[in-house]
Parts: structure tokens; C-alpha cells; sequence
């Protein structure tokens, strides 16, 4: 019960903390970002988006990351794809293994090319 | 070390068996299957070359950078950033890309990542044709491989060139600065990605492919990274391509506000305001623009049209309108306390 009452209290200040500059860059100015995504989205709580961003930032600290790190990478996101990996990060794709496995494939995938394409 | 090599022995050989297996049930897939389903943008190509398309085109320019043990995202990356110009290495990005306990990188990263250089960048539309269409304008492309029998084996490579009479795609991949992939082979491993591929190019370029509304969209994502600067740059470059679009010149007005070029913002916005008069976006952005250049009488106005015109954004209008003529009323009692 503390720990998530904690993990809550952290990630509210993270979300405020990712929060405050952009509030003082955009003062009054309505964002291009705003306008770009769907107009549903445009809609949606800011609170929730940050801890959105919260979110994704703290999971990217529990796979190896410094928290100065995960928030910078964080920033780079639009709203879109902070949305596309809260709570997903474990479960998408992480582009990483070499070219060892292809060759084998390659010969199999070549048989099946040569029907197709040099007939 | 030598009782380290036993089980090095036995795990490559388990790997190799289970290996063995996965290429033999896919094999009979393939068979069972008649082929078709596991490539049919190949099929479609091996029609005819599409139209505007050189026989063969190799980016041999583009830089070469082998990876080191998963960390092909770095790789990847670095290859199509430092292709437009970026002065970067592999291992600079490994902090910006690469997952420590995922042993390799996400799309969204590799996407995010571009824009901490001042790169647009932009997932294609899942077409072979597209891939080819960006490489042959000159812009290699990230392409998400799925090498492993099953579940694993994500893999990040980059198109550089193909030769379509053979049937080939050359790529930047892994440890091969040049290798070279039948199409059917490609498609059966970036199919299972679902055909993702990316370009990073810079601002001043619109890739072959774009289309307008997720270009805009790919624009606004760097704005919102927080270069200011080179979406600038981006805006004017699509305001050339597509002048008519609105939401380009509030764009391109909030980079020069967020620059500090008032002026210029005021210019754009104006010029926006007379095309699209009903605008709340415009309005409002006008006013508090006005606002920040000290001419609040001038802005309330537009802050009232903004108001009026209602929409999503009403309640950032009135946000803006109250704190104009708050600033009004305080200059006026400043004043009058003067007297």
C-alpha cells in the first residue's frame, strides 16, 4: 500500500517536473502538437498525458536507464508515442540481434524468391 | 576457459537444431502456403517496375558503421543521420537509443532519437514501393527485420540501393557494410516487423513519400522535441510545398515566438488570419503574440474573435483573453494612479 501510494507520489512529480518548463515556454500559445493529432486527443486532461510521460520514463529507468537519461529520451516523444508505449515497452519490438541467422534463411527465402520473381 | 566451452558447445547446437527446425516448418509453410501470402508486395513489384523508378540505384555514399553486439538501433541510426549530414558515431547514440535490459532499441526511440539531432523524421507507409521510391530519391531507410525463427530476432538495417532486374536490396547491415537480400527474403522478414521503416532527413528536405498531414505531423513532433530552430526550417520547406496549409503557418509562427522573432511571428499569423479568418488556433496565438509585444489593446480584439469562434480550444482562448484584459486594466490603473 506505501509503495504504490509512493509510486504514485513519484511519478506526480516527475509529471510536474517534465511539466514545468514546457508551461513557461508556451504561456498563452496554443500548440502546433495540439493540433496535429486527432482532435479527441486535443481534448484529453494534460495531467493525464504527463503522467503518461511519467510512466514511460519510469519504465525506461526499470530497463537500465539514469533518470536524467529517461526523461530526455521521454521529451523527444510526441503525445502519440508516449500513448503507443505506456505500458507496453516490454511487450514491442527491440531491434538488436546481428546477421548471423540470415544465411540460412536467405537460401530458403531464395528457392521461394525464384518462382516468384525470376520466372 | 575450458570449462566454459562445453556449454557454449551445447547451446549452439541446441540453437542450431532448433534452427534447423524453424527453417524446416517454414519451408513447409512456404510450400502448403503456394508462396503467395508471404510476399505478395514482392509479386506485385515483380509485375512491373513502378513508374519514375530507376532500374538500379546504390547509395554507396552513405556511411558505414558496424555494429557492435545488439546494438544495431545505434547502428542504424547513426548510418541515416550522419548520410544527411549530422556529424554523429554509433556509439554517441548507444545513450539515446539502446535499452540496457532489452539488449537493443524501440521504433519510438529510433524515431525520438532523430529529432535530438535537429532530423525530421518519418515512418513510411508500409509499401515496398515507398522503400524503394526514398532510396531512389537519395534518402537511405531504417527497416525493421525479424531474422529469429519465432519470437526474437528484431533486427534494424539500411536500405541503400536495389537493382531491380535481379531483384535485390542492397543494405548497411549488422557487420556487412554491403549486404545483399533478394526482395522476396526482405519482405518475408520486414513483413513480420509489419513493413516498418523510417527516414531522418533534414529540415530543409521533404522525403519522396510524404504525405502531407503525417509530414506536417513529423514537422511539429521535432517542434515539440524542442528545436525551435530546425523546425523553422522544416515549416518554410513545407509552407513551399503545401502554402495553403494552415496549421503549417501556426507552426512555423510558434517556432519564430518560441525564438524570440516576435515580429515575424506577428507577420505569419496575420497572413494566416486573412485565409483562415474563424481560426481559434490563429486568433488566439495572434493575440497573445501581440499581447508579448506590449500592444495588448491591439490583441484583445483577436483574443475576443478567438473566443467567439469557440471549438476545442475555447477554454485556452479565454485563458488568453482574461489575461489581456487583466494586463489592460492594470496599465490603465497604473496610469489614471499616475495622474
Amino acid at each position: 500500500m506505501k509503495s504504490s501510494w509512493a509510486r504514485m507520489l513519484c511519478r506526480l512529480l516527475m509529471a510536474l517536473m517534465i511539466w514545468s518548463p514546457m508551461q513557461l515556454a508556451q504561456a498563452g500559445m496554443i500548440g502546433t502538437d495540439q493540433l496535429v493529432t486527432a482532435p479527441s486527443a486535443a481534448d484529453r486532461t494534460t495531467v493525464l498525458e504527463f503522467l503518461g510521460r511519467a510512466d514511460v520514463a519510469n519504465q525506461l529507468q526499470s530497463l537500465g536507464l539514469d533518470a536524467k537519461n529517461a526523461n530526455e529520451r521521454v521529451a523527444a516523444m510526441t503525445d502519440a508515442e508516449v500513448q503507443m508505449l505506456a505500458g507496453k515497452i516490454n511487450s514491442m519490438p527491440a531491434g538488436a540481434d546481428s546477421t548471423g541467422v540470415i544465411i540460412l534463411l536467405l537460401l530458403v527465402g531464395a528457392a521461394v524468391w525464384w518462382i516468384w520473381f525470376r520466372r | 576457459m575450458v570449462d566454459l566451452v562445453p556449454p557454449l558447445a551445447i547451446r549452439s547446437a541446441l540453437k542450431n537444431a532448433r534452427f534447423t527446425a524453424g527453417v524446416f516448418i517454414f519451408a513447409t509453410l512456404a510450400a502448403l502456403s503456394g508462396c503467395a501470402s508471404f510476399m505478395p508486395q514482392t509479386k506485385e513489384l515483380g509485375k512491373a517496375l513502378p513508374a519514375g523508378l530507376p532500374e538500379e540505384i546504390e547509395l554507396t555514399a552513405t556511411p558505414f558503421f558496424p555494429q557492435l553486439e545488439y546494438q544495431c538501433g545505434p547502428a542504424a541510426l547513426a548510418t541515416v543521420l550522419a548520410a544527411g549530414g549530422v556529424k554523429v558515431t554509433a556509439d554517441e547514440l548507444v545513450p539515446q537509443v539502446y535499452l540496457p535490459e532489452r539488449k537493443g532499441s524501440l521504433q519510438v526511440e529510433m524515431l525520438a532519437a532523430a529529432r535530438r539531432h535537429g532530423m525530421v523524421s518519418y515512418q513510411l507507409a508500409p509499401r515496398f514501393e515507398d522503400l524503394l521510391r526514398e532510396i531512389a530519391d537519395g534518402t537511405p531507410v531504417v527497416v525493421l527485420q525479424n531474422l529469429g525463427m519465432f519470437s526474437s530476432g528484431w533486427h534494424y538495417a539500411v536500405a541503400i540501393g536495389y537493382n531491380y532486374e535481379r531483384g535485390t536490396l542492397v543494405l548497411r547491415s549488422g557487420t556487412q557494410e554491403r549486404d545483399v537480400l533478394p526482395f522476396g527474403v526482405h519482405e518475408i522478414v520486414w513483413m513480420r516487423g509489419g513493413y516498418w521503416a523510417m527516414v531522418a532527413v533534414p529540415p530543409d528536405k521533404i522525403p519522396a513519400t510524404a504525405d502531407e498531414n503525417r509530414w506536417l505531423a513529423a514537422v511539429a513532433a521535432l517542434e515539440r522535441a524542442g528545436d525551435a530552430r530546425s523546425a523553422r526550417t522544416a515549416y518554410t520547406t513545407f509552407l513551399g510545398r503545401w502554402p495553403a496549409n494552415v496549421n503549417a503557418s501556426i507552426g512555423l509562427a510558434n517556432a519564430h515566438h518560441t525564438l524570440g522573432d516576435l515580429g515575424e511571428a506577428e507577420a505569419v499569423l496575420r497572413k494566416a488570419a486573412t485565409s483562415a479568418p474563424d481560426s481559434v488556433v490563429v486568433l488566439n496565438n495572434l493575440a497573445q503574440t501581440l499581447s508579448d509585444l506590449g500592444r495588448d489593446q491591439e490583441a484583445l480584439p483577436f483574443a475576443e474573435r478567438a473566443v467567439a469562434a469557440g471549438g476545442p480550444f475555447t477554454a485556452a482562448a479565454q485563458k488568453t483573453r482574461d489575461s489581456i484584459a487583466e494586463r489592460l486594466r492594470s496599465k490603465t490603473g497604473g496610469v489614471e494612479r499616475l495622474k
